[in-house]
């Protein structure tokens, strides 16, 4: 089974990877050279293994949040989450080592390791 | 908004001995981050420039994502001692690097228009041939300065 840290990882990797693909209209307005083809197929490609090596049940919910608010990740900052801006309960926030999910919006929460 | 204000001497290195595409990426994300954090920056690029060379031609290449792992717009600059292989539009080898990462929200789309100013400024950077012609990090965001303040006086 893999721990909890190392699906968060995946998670990150694949939230990074969406927000490229989003980008890629933006960068072409800016004068960058995308390749529509190869390049993005390669990225595609990335994304369905990033997937496949993410447990299902928070594959699905990635998925599914990122459907509805197209950022399926928000970040925990002073107790709140940063998705919806809603104050977390206090239980929660000992929780930094492992997945969870937003009571309000339902966007997966992360913590800064800093 | 300033270019020249989100530079800092810290994390201008113009004197970089990376001499693959992919050490000099490490090399500029370093500067920015550590770690993990790091990594997944990395991570980030590599992918970004699959999606297409961010080598605009003429020894200048801007690489640029956005990032879970920078909660503010983040700038390094980077110059290698001998011009790299990047993949550049023009097939031309590399030497000055703008590297560009920013959170996932960014209020005010501060990100695209601090690229798109970025693009400008290396234009004038290579019309000029002045990629070489900084040779302290200070001398580097003075030049940039200069730039950006005739670019607006253009407008």
């Amino acid at each position: 089974m893999k721990k909890e840290i190392d699906i968060m990882r995946l998670l990150k990797r694949l939230f990074d990877l969406d927000n490229l693909i989003a980008d890629k209209e933006a960068d072409k307005k800016i004068g960058f050279k995308i390749d529509e083809e190869v390049g993005l197929l390669s990225l595609k490609r990335e994304r369905a293994n990033l997937l496949k090596e993410i447990p299902k049940e928070y594959a699905d919910t990635y998925e599914r949040v990122k459907k509805r608010y197209t950022l399926a990740l928000a970040e925990v900052k002073n107790g709140f989450c940063f998705g919806c801006f809603q104050q977390l309960p206090t239980e929660m926030l000992v929780r930094s080592n492992e997945i969870v999910t937003c009571p309000n919006c339902g966007r997966i929460l992360f913590w800064r390791e800093e | 908004m300033n270019l020249a204000s989100l530079l800092s001497r810290e994390r201008i290195n113009l004197e970089l001995k990376s001499t693959k595409k992919e050490e000099v990426l490490r090399d500029l994300v370093y500067m920015i981050k550590s770690k993990t954090d790091a990594e997944l920056i990395y991570n980030t690029l590599l992918k970004r420039e699959e999606l297409g060379s961010t080598g605009i031609g003429k020894g200048i290449a801007i690489p640029h994502c956005r990032s879970l792992a920078v909660s503010k717009l983040e700038i390094a600059v980077g110059r290698t001692l001998k011009p790299i292989n990047f993949n550049a539009i023009d097939k031309k080898p590399v030497s000055l690097f703008f590297l560009i990462i920013a959170p996932p929200q960014d209020p005010g789309n501060q990100y695209l228009i601090t690229l798109g100013k970025i693009v400008q400024i290396c234009r004038e950077l290579s019309k000029g041939n002045l990629i070489n012609k900084p040779q302290t990090p200070d001398e580097f965001i003075a030049l940039i300065n200069e730039i950006e303040k005739k670019l607006t006086k253009k407008r």
